[in-house]
């Protein structure tokens, strides 16, 4: 049993979660109220990492800040280590990733307001963030917690780009996804089998308790 | 009468009072419970991952070294108190990943090219220590069909008579060890015959992991991983002579930036008695330390 | 000036041309077929949509000048807005619905007058309830109680009672009404029925395409239509083109020339003689020749005929009579079923109707109307 991986997982998928949440309400709202010539091609880009292959992901990331481009070279000046195989590194990777779990069930909790009812906040004398925080954060809650427990789930199975930019550095960047990986590589079928079992336990209950909430959620509408 | 409606109209007071302690003692739970999913958020965002002293050094190691060092890793603990973390994968993964800036201290590779062509690109302090050389066996599984010898007769009857479906070894392109496979079985006369059954692993463990499946038939795998009862249990293998392939002259370095542990570590790695662990493991050790 | 000033002008992406005021404490109801423009000038006042001309203002205070790039978002705005959906939050009960209006007052005065407002709207009881768990009548009240929570300069309502059941819209007509001798604000009421907007309205607006086409009490407007296209509107259907023959000023009689039959109307001079222009009779001002009573009053317009058709809807019959002159342009009417069945008035009698001249409006022509 890899504790440190596990605990790295964890922080990994919370701190992921804790940053998306104000990226996708923003997003997720734009998207959801306003009509522009190009929004097609934006909710495209935002979907992309749904539809290409982790390792297309990965490679593109890598890219973009690895030790040659300019911001990681930006990065190994102010902080001296770089920007891959190193935790921050993953998190942004996590980041972008997780867009699209994060700002389509956003979207999605956002659209399902009636126009009306935000027009009638208005009316009210209610000013945008009031609206935003009496009536549309409240309103569109499931969608908004769908979001962040996909994103939870999906950061913590993440692999293949997590091996990609991390590397599988012990405490840095070796998620519990990528120690499983290890361990069966090094014939160690127990703890492979201890950790799996673990994480499966684990995502389902999460899923399982987020739902139930959402539910509740939705019902006290009706 | 007047004494009976006071005493009532004071325990509605009563009632009353006991009901708004009750719900300001319920709105604090709340609040309590808040503010503790909110420390534990900060402890997340504050608190290190390492579970182990920051100086752990990080050491990347070719996975024919999979059983051994992590053998030598757990001695230098018990012997020393420090640990250190250690990273398997394929040597030539590990040299990219070096050249991209990967924060490993100590590299152990399989193939000693890939150290020099570090030490020479400025990535190394120095170009390194011979820590011994490698051997290669053909493994097969318990019941697989294929019939391990040292001049691969098994194989090649296999073959010829299309009975071969899948056949196990290490990535030619990045992997000391599927090198090595490629270059035996070209020896052997082989490799055209046997390239479009090959299962490719990323390294050399996961060569080892394929071959030992009951998917395959068996496969050209490290020694090392093949005399850890974790493997030998699992089938029976043969050793390769030398001469069908070249050299798998194992070197290890210390990288720019180690630090005072991983120096530690390396001192450790060559005395005698560490040594005489990687024979255990069936490296060949160096005559000399060069 | 405690009332509503109001002119908008855009090409696109909907048009609209309009430009009327709204007194304080009058109802204008804003009446058109669906698409026709009326959602969108509400919005405009209440401050959800900017048009691209236009300027609004209420009690003096400007709301909306495009020319001088003023815009008061609706927040800032003091309108009170019944929405057809209602609109009501879903996640608040009606207390917090209404309460949400009440920013404006200190945080312990709120729930008091909450409380006040829907028992103004006789929903005292019911104010933990969710708008889920209520019916239609019961939402549209809060929606009321909540417009007026903010003390509004303008009260706006659009299709309020559209969702409604008749029974209840009944009911909540006469509540409306009473609720109107107290407001003191104009009120602009968006609807597609004019029957509801002559019952409710102070005046009435047609509104059609975005543009105003006529505004005024709602006698005039039905009895007076601008133009055939009004007429339309108003879902009249005896209009008809006939020329001028000539003006009687000491009568006060027009005569005009419908296909060879002579008809007497009202004084119009804004045609001259030898015109030809459209003219419209409303229903109500067709009267059916009683079989045993002579027709008395010589301003009477005789049309004899035969009847074209019959429809029973409800208690009352709704005819056509194919008028012998002119078989190519039925006059519709309505008469109460049982007077239809008494007096033996059924499909191919032969019978006469009179078009009163006081009903008789001329418009400016119109070609294509008897198409």
């Amino acid at each position: 049993m890899d504790w440190t991986a596990l605990w790295l997982s964890l922080r990994l998928s919370t701190i992921t979660i804790l940053l998306l949440l104000p990226i996708g309400i923003t997003c997720g709202r734009l998207l959801a109220y306003r009509d522009f010539r190009g929004k097609g091609f934006v909710e495209a880009i935002v979907a992309l990492p749904l539809v290409l292959p982790p390792t297309v992901v990965g490679y593109y990331l890598l890219v973009s800040f690895g030790a040659s481009s300019p911001l990681g070279q930006v990065w190994q000046n102010i902080f001296d280590h770089s920007l891959v195989f190193s935790f921050e590194g993953l998190l942004f990777a996590s980041i972008i990733f997780n867009l699209p779990f994060a700002i389509q069930p956003m979207q999605r909790g956002f659209e399902s307001i009636p126009a009306d009812i935000r027009d009638a906040a208005a009316c009210c004398g209610m000013s945008p963030w009031t609206v935003l925080t009496k009536v549309e954060l409240p309103l569109a809650w499931p969608g908004i917690l769908t979001a962040m427990v996909l994103s939870f789930a999906h950061t913590l199975g993440e692999f293949g780009i997590v091996l990609m930019v991390g590397g599988s550095i012990p405490g840095e960047t070796r998620t519990i996804a990528i120690s499983i990986y290890d361990r069966v590589q090094a014939f160690d079928n127990a703890a492979a089998a201890q950790m799996s079992a673990l994480l499966l336990v684990l995502s389902l209950v999460v899923i399982a308790l987020v739902f139930t909430l959402s539910r509740r959620a939705g019902q006290s509408y009706s | 009468m007047t004494q009976l409606s006071t005493s009532l109209a004071t325990q509605k007071k009563l009632a009353n009072s006991m009901a708004h302690f009750v719900h300001y003692k319920n709105n604090l739970a709340v609040k309590n419970v808040r503010n503790l999913c909110l420390s534990l958020i900060l402890m997340l965002l504050v608190l290190p991952t390492q579970v182990q002293p920051a100086q752990a050094p990080i050491i990347a190691a070719a996975s024919d070294l999979q059983f051994a060092l992590t053998d030598i890793a757990a001695l230098f603990q018990s012997q020393t108190g420090q640990s250190v973390k250690l990273s398997f994968g394929s040597s030539g993964n590990f040299a990219r990943q070096i050249r991209q800036g990967a924060p490993f201290d100590i590299y152990f590779s399989a193939d000693e090219s890939y150290v020099l062509k570090l030490f020479r690109d400025g990535l190394t302090r120095d170009p390194g220590t011979l820590y011994g050389t490698g051997r290669v066996v053909i493994f097969a599984p318990h019941n697989s069909t294929l019939r391990v010898d040292g001049s691969l007769d098994g194989l090649r009857r296999l073959l010829t008579t299309d009975q071969v479906t899948r056949f196990a070894i290490a990535n030619p392109e990045h992997a000391p060890y599927g090198r090595r496979a490629l270059e035996l079985l070209r020896h052997f006369g082989l490799w055209s015959e046997i390239a479009q059954h090959l299962v490719i692993g990323e390294n050399i463990s996961q060569a080892a992991q394929f071959a030992t499946s009951t998917s395959a038939q068996g496969g050209i795998i490290a020694y090392s991983l093949a005399l850890s009862p974790k493997v030998s249990t699992l089938g029976s293998y043969a050793l390769i002579p030398e001469k069908s392939h070249s050299t798998l002259r194992q070197r290890m370095v210390l990288l720019n930036d180690a630090g005072a542990v991983a120096e530690q570590f390396y001192a450790f790695v060559q005395r005698d008695d560490v040594r005489a662990i990687f024979r255990q493991y069936g490296f060949t050790l160096p005559s000399s330390n060069n | 000036m405690n009332g509503l000033r109001l002119n908008l002008s855009q090409e696109l992406p909907i048009p609209l041309d309009v430009d009327f005021d709204c007194a304080a404490g009058e109802v204008l109801a804003l009446v058109g077929p669906s698409g026709s423009g009326k959602t969108t000038i509400l919005r405009a006042i209440a401050g959800t949509y900017k048009p691209e001309h236009g300027f609004v203002s209420v009690g003096g205070k400007v709301w909306l000048d495009a020319a001088a790039d003023l815009f008061i978002p609706s927040h800032n705005r003091s309108v009170g807005m019944v929405f057809q959906s209602y609109a009501l939050f879903p996640h608040m009960n009606a207390l917090e619905n209404v309460a949400a209006a009440l920013g404006h007052l200190p945080r312990d005065e709120r729930n008091q007058r909450a409380l006040e407002l829907l028992d103004r709207v006789n929903l005292t009881g019911l104010e933990k309830r969710r708008p889920g768990s209520l019916s239609g009548g019961q939402q549209q009240r809060i929606a009321v109680a909540r417009a007026l929570a903010r003390d509004p300069a303008v009260l706006l309502l659009d299709e309020p009672f559209s969702a409604v059941d008749r029974a209840t819209r009944q009911r909540l007509y006469r509540e409306i009404a009473d609720l109107h001798s107290s407001l003191s604000m104009p009120v602009v009421l968006v609807t597609h029925d004019l029957d509801e907007a002559m019952m409710l309205a102070d005046r009435v607006a047609i509104v059609h395409r975005g543009s105003l086409l006529q505004i005024g009490v709602p006698s005039d407007v039905v009895l007076k239509p601008v133009s055939a296209g009004v007429a339309r509107l108003l879902d009249m259907r005896n209009i008809f083109n006939a020329r001028v023959v000539e003006h009687d000023q000491e009568h006060q009689i027009t005569y005009l020339d419908w296909h060879g039959l002579k008809l007497e109307a009202g004084l119009n001079l804004k045609s001259p003689c030898g015109d030809d222009v459209s003219w419209v009779v409303p229903d109500g001002y067709v009267v059916l020749h009683r079989r045993d009573r002579p027709s008395r009053g010589e301003h009477e317009n005789p049309v004899p005929g035969t009847i074209g058709s019959l429809v029973a809807i409800g208690q009352v019959a709704q005819l056509t009579l194919i008028p012998d002159h002119e078989p190519s342009l039925p006059i519709h009417f309505s008469i109460p079923f049982h007077v239809a069945s008494r007096n033996g008035i059924d499909v191919g009698v032969e019978a006469v109707v009179s078009l009163l001249a006081e009903g008789i409006h001329t418009m400016h022509l119109q070609v294509d109307m008897e198409e």
